[in-house]
């Protein structure tokens, strides 16, 4: 039985690795993405985040925290009033601005401060890295202050070691990507098969097509898991990104990812017949996903009527898991809920499959 | 042309021989429509086993239904005692599959390809070995793809064979294939039988049928309309010869049918087929019916009645028109 399964496994590996069009477009795509941004941009380490910082609270911890920042040496501050900053932010020399508002001090010793912050929107790629910088300062006053109430010094090695640079905000934008082209394309294969005859032949034997298809999905994954590897590696040897959480926790996101898309891919297959429509609707989900989804950039700051799309998007949910394992370091709780709609999705799709798939 | 070894009276399966498929009620619909309505027959070992038919007339879905590919919407199939619809996996390791138009895995090898299929079954042929009884083996490291036709239905052939089935089914063996590869074919079909195998095909190939066959069950609209050997069957016919020709205006079929030694004349347009019992008699009268009538006599042919025949006979229509 186990053995049966693992030639089942090995022949579908043998068809996927042979088909050149579908590695071209996803680990193709995902590679020349990340170089063409890479360097477009700049893997160039030097650049520092120009932040301007509004006091407004003129308080010895707030003085303490504009004074931590502007210890940082990957960070540099500029201090003013709120429309001066503004002002600065619009004319494009900002890349963001915070705002700790009168009266910040005694909330943040309540708990339930609120920090003011502005990005630059029509520079998605350095808005990304400024939003990313402010949360990791937003972080370690949060971290500090759980553990002494006394004055708020800043994780200096939290924010100079990051480098902030588009090819990391990127990268695991390209993961997802990759991720989603590679396995929804599992509905394309069981389409065609269909459409040749394939599965009409093997129906004449006692292949059961459960069993085909679980060989499908595991060579799938095993094949996604595989790209990951050679993506991650051109990004770490190419621009010295780093992986900062634990690579444990990395596979399970990839292969729970994985199994998502595939999942989608098999409903794709219920539904379609022929092969010319399901590459139509392939590219019809694939395109807006790998945008709405945040691959390419931030989208928290979309368009509201954008907002319900983006937020039902299982790409949107994968893509920030890795963002948050990659390159925060989060730990299990924090991808929580990403985890939890990407497995949702799974069930949902798995229950249609269950009731509208056809092998024949 | 057809050797009377291979006439269907020398069926190496006698009527005691044992039904290896038993086909009861079959019944198919696809959208309201029947396309296989209430068929039943049943073969024996070792027979070969033709159904004819033209295109449309429910060949595939029955056979696809005995093969477990499709389910019946009524009825029941029982392969060598094993019922397919309860069965299906226990059934399908004896048999072995032809299907029309085989595509395959367009990035295996044909060698590949066969060891895959050989790892579907608890016992399996050794596949260099089949490749080189199709006469494929230097393409074992080809891709279907690659293939011309006939090399294509050769590789499908071995493909059937890899778990040395009992029973064999080929869906339009030799459809698209030049004569010689038909021939190699057919040696092939009986090599097989020879083998002590059962060979059930459907065809529209009447030559195909009356040489290769034992028995033929003609197929039309979704119903049997006749099964016997080919021979019982165009005997039933009741002619020795079957003239077929083109008569112009003022030929009338009552007058044809009153020629010497005429049994029956189909006529459609200037189109006559004239049945006859004596073959001269009625040859020497047409022809001076022609000429004393001024009637243009054009496309004469004389043959032997065949299944064709057969089947103009049965249904009005002819085989080969579709």
């Amino acid at each position: 039985m186990m053995s049966k399964m693992i030639v089942l496994v090995r022949t579908n590996f043998s068809i996927l690795r042979r088909q050149r069009g579908l590695l071209i477009a996803s680990l193709g795509l995902a590679i020349v993405s990340m170089l063409v941004f890479g360097f477009l941009f700049g893997g160039n380490t030097t650049n520092k985040t120009r932040l301007g910082v509004v006091d407004q609270d003129a308080t010895t911890v707030s003085t303490q925290i504009v004074h931590q920042l502007q210890q940082a040496s990957s960070l540099q501050i500029f201090t003013g009033r709120s429309d001066e900053e503004q002002q600065a932010l619009k004319n494009g020399q900002r890349d963001a601005v915070i705002i700790m508002p009168a009266g910040f001090s005694q909330q943040l010793v309540k708990g339930g401060a609120h920090l003011h912050v502005y990005y630059d929107q029509n520079n998605p790629l350095t808005g990304a890295s400024a939003q990313l910088t402010v949360k990791t300062i937003v972080e370690s006053i949060n971290s500090k202050l759980a553990h002494q109430p006394g004055p708020v010094a800043l994780e200096q090695q939290a924010v100079a070691a990051k480098d902030l640079r588009p090819i990391d905000f990127i990268t695991p934008g390209m993961l997802g990507m990759l991720l989603m082209w590679a396995n929804l394309a599992i509905g394309i294969q069981l389409i065609t098969w269909r459409e040749m005859g394939i599965t009409k032949r093997l129906a004449a034997t006692p292949l059961k097509p459960i069993s085909m298809m679980s060989a499908q999905v595991v060579a799938r994954l095993a094949l996604s898991l595989l790209q990951c590897a050679l993506l991650l590696g051109l990004a770490i040897w190419m621009f010295h990104v780093q992986i900062y959480g634990n690579l444990g926790l990395l596979t399970l996101v990839v292969s729970i990812g994985s199994l998502t898309m595939l999942a989608i891919g098999l409903v794709i297959a219920s539904f379609v017949k022929k092969s010319a429509a399901a590459d139509s609707i392939r590219l019809l989900v694939n395109l807006p996903m790998m945008f709405l989804g945040g691959s390419y950039f931030d989208v928290s700051n979309a368009p509201s009527f954008l907002q319900p799309i983006i937020h039902v998007m299982p790409l949107y949910y994968l893509n920030d898991a890795l963002r948050q394992v990659i390159y925060y370091g989060s730990g299990w709780s924090t991808i929580q809920t990403d985890l939890l709609v990407m497995l949702a999705w799974i069930v949902a799709s798995m229950l249609v499959v269950w009731r509208t798939f056809r092998w024949l | 042309m057809i050797s009377p070894k291979h006439l269907a009276g020398t069926t190496t399966a006698g009527p005691a021989a044992e039904v290896i498929v038993d086909v009861r009620g079959l019944v198919k619909n696809y959208s309201h429509k029947m396309v296989v309505k209430n068929v039943s027959f049943s073969i024996r070992r070792a027979e070969i086993f033709g159904v004819l038919g033209p295109n449309g007339a429910g060949k595939t879905t029955t056979l696809e239904m005995i093969e477990g590919i499709r389910k019946p919407d009524s009825g029941t199939v029982l392969v060598a005692g094993l019922d397919v619809c309860r069965q299906k996996s226990t059934v399908q390791r004896i048999i072995g599959v032809q299907l029309q138009a085989t595509t395959l895995f367009p990035e295996l090898t044909l060698l590949e390809t066969l060891q895959f299929f050989a790892s579907l079954y608890p016992r399996s042929l050794d596949p260099r070995k089949l490749l080189s009884d199709v006469a494929l083996e230097e393409k074992a490291r080809s891709h279907p793809q690659d293939l011309s036709g006939g090399q294509r239905q050769r590789l499908a052939l071995a493909l059937a064979l890899i778990n040395d089935p009992s029973v064999l089914f080929l869906d339009e063996p030799t459809a698209a294939l030049d004569p010689q590869s038909r021939r190699m074919l057919w040696d092939i079909v009986l090599r097989l039988r020879e083998q002590g195998k059962t060979i059930i095909l459907t065809t529209h190939n009447m030559d195909e049928a009356q040489i290769l066959c034992d028995r033929v069950a003609v197929m039309d609209d979704g119903q049997i309309i006749a099964l016997d050997t080919s021979a019982s069957l165009i005997s039933q016919l009741g002619a020795q010869a079957t003239i077929d020709c083109r008569l112009s205006g003022q030929a009338t079929k009552s007058d044809v049918l009153e020629l010497p030694g005429v049994t029956s004349v189909r006529h459609a347009n200037e189109r006559y087929i004239i049945y006859t019992g004596s073959m001269q008699p009625t040859l020497v009268a047409l022809l001076s019916y022609a000429s004393s009538k001024g009637v243009t006599l054009t496309d004469l042919q004389v043959r032997t009645p065949s299944l064709e025949d057969v089947f103009l006979e049965l249904t009005g229509r002819e085989l080969r028109a579709e």
